[in-house]
């Protein structure tokens, strides 16, 4: 049973323990956590700097002190960097703060990773964008440089680059960011289509009302502390 | 005082003596072990970059836009300042150069001379002066202020190698751009001190001959030395550039510190390159 369901978990956080600094202070973190495909799994955070740790652990950039970290059935540590980057561009994120590459449009910094992990024609990653954006509330691609572009559009276009490509994760940092309530209802559809897919989603939130809304799909629940993720039975 | 404490005095300032030698001797050694250190590290992100910049697979489509924008940025932009820095610095020497030997003579040593210094020295020197000034610190800015606003970090998360989508493209452009700038300059201050010539009645030959003339006066020597030159410093120049940007990782004030650092290695490693191409070329 093990070795099945090692198999398909897309996440699987072994007996982790992560040791952060902030402050001059060290704290250690323990991760025990599995997501399958299909899952939506809310971690409601005590501190926005643990949403980063985790999912920068999710990605294999946080070394585990202890313990290991399977991504698709691969440890994040056993791997070389070409592989990791390579299994990282199954990944899609939304970052908590939009980060872009200032210099690149908007347009260019959405389609970055699938330009980068795959061979799929531009003109195809494009319309599939076009058709995520019209799915989230915008009327089109957009195509100006990050800094000229509304900051309520930016976290439209965030939530279009985590779920382009059709990810195996989907790590959502505050996605509702500036947006709420109004991206709701596309981001639940998206994760829904996601979930039905077999992609697994990691949604990171301190908002009550978001960890509280009943229309939330969530398979899991966790509360996140400076010391452990813990399962949350609802 | 009596002799124990003068005894004791002396004692004391030879320890403070010996302390203050020691601290100076452990500060120059420090200060060495630094700079050697830098210099290992630099040489062996130099392999690396050679190294990923053979690999087929670094050149992914998005490496390659990166590639060509830089060159776009790097060369293209800078050519016109080129055309007339080029032309400038023609007018000036390679119309001295005429006169001088026309006054003397010795017109037969125009093409020798400007072969050594415009083709050999000056135009390699000049242009990486231009590309350090004009792009190697917009690349250093550019690249510590991503590394400070969290974008070198995120392209991580994104599986984006920041080595192979920031470094390995920029120091191929700048390489190549540098060449090619070169190039363009030595034709500009050329063709610039030819036309001042024959309009000043110094010169009568075509510009076919002359150009002839000075490309006969150079040997496999000198065919060599423009390119080696030019991309030898280039890489060296983005290299310090990439690697001083993304070694920012605390705060602006100290992009401030790490532009004229970087600008200062580059300025030095140019001319060391140069000095040390001339002697073994």
């Amino acid at each position: 049973m093990k070795g099945i369901a090692e198999h398909r978990s897309i996440l699987r956080f072994e007996k982790v323990k992560v040791f952060t600094e902030q402050g001059g202070s060290s704290e250690t973190i323990d991760y025990e956590m599995s997501l399958f495909g299909g899952d939506l799994a809310l971690i409601n955070l005590e501190r926005p700097r643990l949403g980063s740790i985790l999912a920068d652990a999710c990605c294999g950039l946080y070394q585990a002190a202890e313990g290991s970290i399977f991504f698709l059935g691969k440890d994040w540590s056993a791997l070389p960097s070409d592989t990791a980057n390579a299994l990282r561009g199954k990944i899609g994120r939304v970052f908590p703060f939009g980060n872009w590459i200032n210099r690149l449009t908007l347009l260019e910094n959405i389609l970055l990773p699938q330009l980068h992990h795959t061979r799929r024609k531009f003109a195809a990653l494009r319309d599939e964008a076009v058709h995520l954006a019209e799915q989230f509330g915008l009327p089109g691609l957009p195509v100006g440089l990050p800094d000229d572009v509304l900051r309520a559009d930016h976290q439209r276009a965030a939530c279009i680059r985590a779920f382009l490509g059709q990810p195996a994760l989907i790590l959502l940092e505050e996605p509702t960011l500036g947006v709420y309530p109004e991206i709701l209802p596309p981001l639940i559809n998206a994760i829904r289509n996601a979930c039905d897919r077999g992609s697994g989603v990691i949604w990171l939130t301190m908002e009550d009302q978001i960890w509280n809304d009943p229309l939330l799909p969530a398979t899991r629940r966790y509360r996140l502390t400076a010391r452990k993720l813990m399962e949350v039975i609802r | 005082m009596s002799e124990s404490q003068e005894m004791a005095v002396n004692l004391d300032s030879q320890t403070a003596a010996k302390k203050w030698t020691g601290g100076f001797a452990a500060m120059i050694g420090q200060w060495a072990i630094q700079r050697v250190r830098g210099l290992i590290q630099l040489i062996s992100i130099a392999v690396a970059v050679i190294w990923q910049g053979l690999q087929p697979l670094t050149w992914r489509r998005t490496v390659r836009a990166e590639f060509f924008q830089q060159c776009h940025l790097v060369g293209l932009r800078a050519l016109p300042f080129i055309l007339i820095t080029g032309s400038l610095v023609g007018l000036g020497m390679v119309y001295q150069a005429i006169y001088w030997l026309d006054v003397f003579g010795q017109t037969k040593f125009t093409g020798p001379i400007l072969v050594i210094v415009l083709v050999r020295e000056v135009a390699p020197l000049f242009v990486a002066l231009t590309v350090i000034g004009r792009s190697a610190s917009v690349i250093l800015v550019e690249l510590g202020n991503m590394q400070l606003d969290g974008q070198v970090r995120m392209l991580d998360a994104q599986g984006i190698d920041p080595f192979l989508f920031l470094i390995v493209p920029r120091v191929a452009a700048v390489s190549l751009s540098m060449f090619s700038l070169t190039i363009a300059f030595i034709m500009f201050a050329l063709v610039s001190g030819f036309l001042m010539g024959n309009a000043l009645g110094y010169l009568d030959v075509t510009l076919q001959e002359f150009i002839f003339r000075i490309l006969s006066e150079m040997g496999l020597a000198e065919f060599a030395t423009i390119p080696l030159k030019a991309s030898f410093i280039g890489f060296a120049v983005a290299l310090i550039a990439c690697t001083t940007g993304l070694s920012v990782t605390r705060s602006r004030s100290d992009l401030q510190a790490a532009l004229s650092r970087g600008v200062t290695k580059s300025v030095l490693a140019a001319l060391l390159i140069s000095g040390l191409l001339t002697l073994l070329l």
